[in-house]
């Protein structure tokens, strides 16, 4: 009986099930999308990571090495395991071609390395170790679709040619967001080009210090003694869950914004689907009371109108589970490029069930929580209740006369779900709009320039950059530029510890990077810290570091805290510290009087060898991939915002009508045509459509900033604003919405088209 | 006579007065009285639809005003059956189904009878009350005469002890009004007890007794005794001249 009884009234209310299992489709699709990439990233990452047995704690280091120190210092750590040193063979970008095209554009740090020997395996595209034969390279797979290549093209190094035998996947450096990238060569090759570069002075050795360590034991412990022990650092710290999370984070985002997405697609899916129960159930209040009259027990009447919300759920669950994995192929084909598979399979399965199970088990708890309205009305109640709302006034009062008061809450509906897929549409859009700005960079540490110029691989590097600073000088095209030199300071902690802080000095106001506190330091004896310093060392604006300079301890006030995550996030920023000890590297600003010539310009320095990059270029480098899945994450976003205006509209409007249809029929009596109604209630459902977008719109654009905020922190990007396209909020946003909403308000008053004049006279069954 | 029905003292709100009276068993008992006078309230009071303010109802041994609202159900399910003016049933099922629904509900868990044998006995209900043929249309596809013939059968399907009907005849034409009635006085004639609430004198004269309610009190008594064949009209008479004296 119940199947009849479930059958018959799907027949009859075809739109009502339709729509309640579309709501409950895609909120398990996209919370089930959500666990399966996720699932599949991190099983991925941590599979790769795993097999490639990536280092515990790494410091980077330009410069002479003795290994004897760093030897005497494991040996004296129980906490390590095992260590090694690689080494990386860091060329002039403009040296390097792969499969024709120049490297020289690119604001990666490109170099050569060898297989590590115990750990620190760079894997191929099978996730194994793969054996490279002399005269043959391994490339970094995120170069394959960015430069197209494939087996058999080849690399030129200078006068040096490899046969590209197959891409690498890189744990450690795999991340657009990690500034190297390692080319996998034979020891023999290695030596040969090294010997190559050195000769030509377009290549610099640097060192990868690596740690294992055992189970337990903190990296965080290990890195304050190894800095403290004064062995080389003159380069970036990273420890294995910054380089996990760097791997989640460049290829998350997608997957962050499905998940907020699915949370807010099941809010409105609770709203819809309860409203619509509660619709339902007003129309069924007869029988119900006619059930409760007979004897039916509560529990039987709730069984009798659960069982379909539960087989809708059945329904959804399995629609649901069926287009996340469609849309999980397509959506998982640049985590698989960069990670590989990982185990996935059945505990990935068995999550996205739970997943499904969890979204539909509160979808049916909140119509379970709905249903209990039923429960209290008595057998009378249901039974002496008015079946179908009436006209309360006047008649005459109310067409083409404001919101019914009888479809308020519809309306409300209408205009809250109209806000949510605005908020849907704007806030990832006005991420993406925001990350690809050339301003971004100023969140994430680098300074608000057009050009930078990176003087890293040579041996003066301070000389080079004093050449670069007087050619720049003399330059008429250029407008301006800050010259910024970063040491390697010893600082003294309050516990009488030493650690090292990179200290990036020059005129910071020029080309200033954003404050999240304070402001960038302008005198001597300030200094502005990385917000993950000023976190690490406990400092905040006003307090005091004593900076190693000359020998001798010398207090710095802390004069602002800024975002950065470039160096493993960890810098300083003075105004001119010391003269003693050279630079580690140096970094220029420039801008220039006129953009147009721009490329121009910057190839003219090329061709004088120093490493020049437009910082637009940088950041699409750097967050191209972050920015692509964004742009599909967004695209996702759009499309179901479009879906879910269009249905909730279409259907609310349905109801409105069905609501209104004793009404409506008197109008028709009157002498109403079917078009002066159909304008009433069209101009009806676009005011709640409209004021949704509006209000949706306002509060994206502000309340979305400190929503992003949080998610961009991540990044590293502490605070920020939001860069706004326009013309894609004015224009593109209202426009897609209002493009679903209208022919969804037509399609639901079409129905008034059908209502006859005598209804009113004649009632209803 | 066994009592089968006991009302003593009742009261709702301002609605019902102290209103007490006894109904035997196979009695066949008509509440009249103006609009507003309470005759559907007593009726949803005696029958456990609704808590009266005081005064107590029983069901031979069983106190109606003292179970909770859930023994109240099961009470209703299997020792009531009612007709109401409206005939309400479920639109998603067809007119079989409608009529199986409560002997399905009454079964659960008992497994007294098997939903053959209940199909069984709701055929032959059907049988009797000339309605066979409907079992498969939808309550939209009957007329309103067979529809409420239907809630006839349904009542009927426990066998319950009492049948409460508010107003049976009160949606249907005269032809359709006078099947009805002839089904239930058919039903009381095998021993059925029935209390009705109508406004029609020409229903009420069909059965063994007629209460007159007025603002909330019983104002008067008409005692017909069982209709027998012919005495149609007289009884009609007798009733219409005891309204005209209650001031009708």
């Amino acid at each position: 009986m119940i199947k009849n009884l479930i059958w018959n009234d799907i027949k009859q209310n075809k739109l009502l099930s339709a729509a309640t299992v579309f709501f409950m489709t895609i909120s398990a699709m996209l919370l089930a999308l959500t666990v399966l990439l996720a699932s599949s990233l991190l099983g991925a990452i941590d599979s790769l990571m795993e097999n490639a047995r990536v280092p515990d704690f790494m410091q980077m280091h330009t410069g002479e090495l003795e290994v004897s120190e760093i030897s005497r210092f494991a040996q004296s750590r129980e906490e390590i395991k095992e260590w090694q040193i690689c080494r990386f063979l860091n060329f002039d970008n403009s040296q390097l071609t792969l499969g024709g095209i120049s490297l020289a554009d690119s604001t990666q740090d490109n170099g050569l390395c060898t297989q590590g020997e115990g750990f620190d395996y760079l894997m191929d595209m099978e996730n194994k170790v793969p054996g490279v034969l002399p005269g043959q390279v391994y490339v970094p797979v995120c170069y394959r679709s960015q430069y197209h290549l494939s087996v058999g093209d080849t690399m030129e190094i200078g006068d040096y040619r490899l046969l590209i035998a197959g891409f690498l996947r890189d744990a450690q450096m795999n991340s657009m967001m990690a500034s190297s990238k390692r080319f996998l060569v034979h020891p023999k090759d290695y030596e040969g080009i090294k010997a190559y570069g050195d000769g030509r002075g377009i290549a610099q050795e640097e060192y990868l210090i690596e740690f294992l360590v055992v189970d337990g034991a903190d990296t965080g412990v290990l890195g304050t003694a190894y800095a403290g022990e004064g062995l080389p650092a003159n380069g970036p710290a990273v420890t294995r869950p910054l380089i996990r999370m760097m791997n989640a984070l460049s290829d998350g985002t997608m997957i962050f914004v499905i998940f907020l997405l699915s949370i807010v697609v099941l809010l409105i899916s609770m709203l819809c689907i309860r409203f619509m129960l509660l619709l339902k159930m007003e129309r069924d209040r007869k029988e119900v009371g006619m059930l409760k009259a007979l004897g039916v027990g509560k529990k039987e009447i709730r069984i009798l109108y659960f069982a379909k919300y539960a087989l809708f759920s059945g329904l959804g669950a399995a629609f649901g589970l069926l287009m996340a994995s469609l849309q999980k192929a397509a959506l998982e084909k640049q985590l698989k490029e960069a990670y590989g598979a990982g185990p996935g399979g059945l505990s990935s399965a068995a999550l996205a069930v739970l997943a499904v199970l969890l979204v539909e088990g509160i979808l049916l708890l909140s119509i379970r929580r709905a249903l209990k309205k039923m429960e209290k009305l008595s057998a009378l109640e249901a039974l002496l209740a008015p079946q179908e709302e009436r006209p309360s006034r006047g008649i005459f009062s109310s067409v083409g006369a404001g919101i019914r008061k009888t479809s308020r809450r519809q309306y409300f509906v209408i205009g809250l779900v109209a806000l949510a897929c605005t908020l849907l549409m704007l806030v990832p859009q006005n991420l993406y709009s925001t990350m690809s700005a050339p301003e971004f960079v100023t969140y994430m540490g680098i300074g608000d320039g057009e050009i930078r110029m990176d003087v890293r691989q040579t041996e003066g590097i301070d000389s080079a950059t004093e050449q670069i600073a007087l050619a720049l000088k003399q330059d008429t095209q250029v407008r301006q530029y800050a010259v910024l030199r970063t040491k390697s300071c010893p600082v003294v902690l309050e516990d009488g510890t030493t650690i090292n802080l990179t200290v990036e000095t020059g005129d910071h106001n020029i080309f200033p990077v954003s404050c999240l506190e304070g402001r960038l330091p302008g005198k001597q004896g300030e200094i502005a810290l990385s917000s993950m310093n000023a976190e690490e060392l406990g400092l905040t604006v006003g307090d005091t570091l004593k900076l190693m300079v000359d020998g001798k301890p010398v207090a710095h006030t802390v004069c602002g805290i800024y975002s950065d995550i470039t160096n493993g996030g960890k810098t300083a920023k003075a105004y001119d510290l010391y003269d003693g000890g050279p630079s580690v590297w140096s970094v220029v600003y420039v801008s220039l009087e006129e953009s147009a010539g721009k490329e121009a310009w910057m190839e003219g320095y090329r061709k004088k060898g120093v490493d020049v990059t437009d910082i637009a270029d940088y950041v699409k480098d750097t967050y191209g991939q972050t920015l692509q899945q964004l742009g599909l994450a967004s695209k996702v976003s759009a499309t179901i915002s479009v879906l879910v205006i269009f249905m909730v509209v279409m259907l609310f409007m349905r109801l409105i009508v069905e609501k209104n249809r004793y009404r409506v029929s008197l109008y028709k009596a009157l002498g109403f045509t079917g078009l002066d109604i159909k304008r009433s209630y069209f101009l009806e459902g676009l005011l709640p459509v409209a004021g949704g977008i509006v209000l949706g719109l306002l509060l994206g654009n502000l309340l979305g900033e400190s929503l992003c905020g949080v998610a961009l922190k991540a990044f590293g990007a502490d605070s920020f604003r939001f860069v706004i396209d326009w013309g894609q909020v004015l224009v593109l946003i209202p426009a897609a919405l209002s493009g679903a909403a209208i022919p969804a308000i037509l399609a639901g008053i079409a129905e008034i088209g059908n209502i006859k004049a005598y209804e009113c006279c004649v009632g209803r069954e | 006579m066994e009592i089968l029905l006991r009302a003593e003292k009742l009261r709702k709100d301002s609605i019902l007065n102290e209103v007490s009276f006894e109904m035997a068993q196979g009695e066949m008992l008509a509440v009249m009285g103006p609009s507003g006078s309470g005759k559907s309230t007593l009726l949803y009071q005696v029958a456990g639809m609704d808590v009266p303010s005081g005064g107590q109802v029983w069901l031979k041994d069983t106190e109606i005003t003292g179970l909770t609202e859930d023994e109240r159900a099961r009470l209703r399910l299997r020792r009531m059956g009612f007709v109401f003016q409206q005939m309400n049933m479920m639109a998603n099922l067809n007119i079989l189904d409608n009529i199986l629904l409560p002997a399905i509900q009454a079964n659960k868990g008992r497994y007294k009878q098997s939903k053959g044998q209940l199909k069984e006995k709701a055929r032959e209900l059907m049988k009797k009350l000339s309605i066979s043929n409907l079992e498969n249309r939808r309550i939209t596809q009957v007329s309103g005469g067979q529809l409420q013939r239907a809630c006839i059968v349904r009542s009927m399907i426990n066998s319950p002890e009492i049948l409460f009907a508010d107003e049976p005849s009160g949606a249907l034409n005269k032809s359709a009004a006078e099947e009805v009635m002839k089904e239930l006085g058919m039903l009381n004639r095998e021993g059925m007890a029935i209390l009705m609430v109508t406004h029609d004198s020409r229903v009420a004269s069909s059965c063994d007794r007629i209460l007159y309610l007025l603002d909330g009190r019983i104002l008067g008594e008409l005692k017909l005794g069982k209709p027998e064949a012919g005495t149609e009209k007289c009884r009609e008479e007798k009733v219409n001249l005891w309204l005209m004296e209650m001031g009708w």
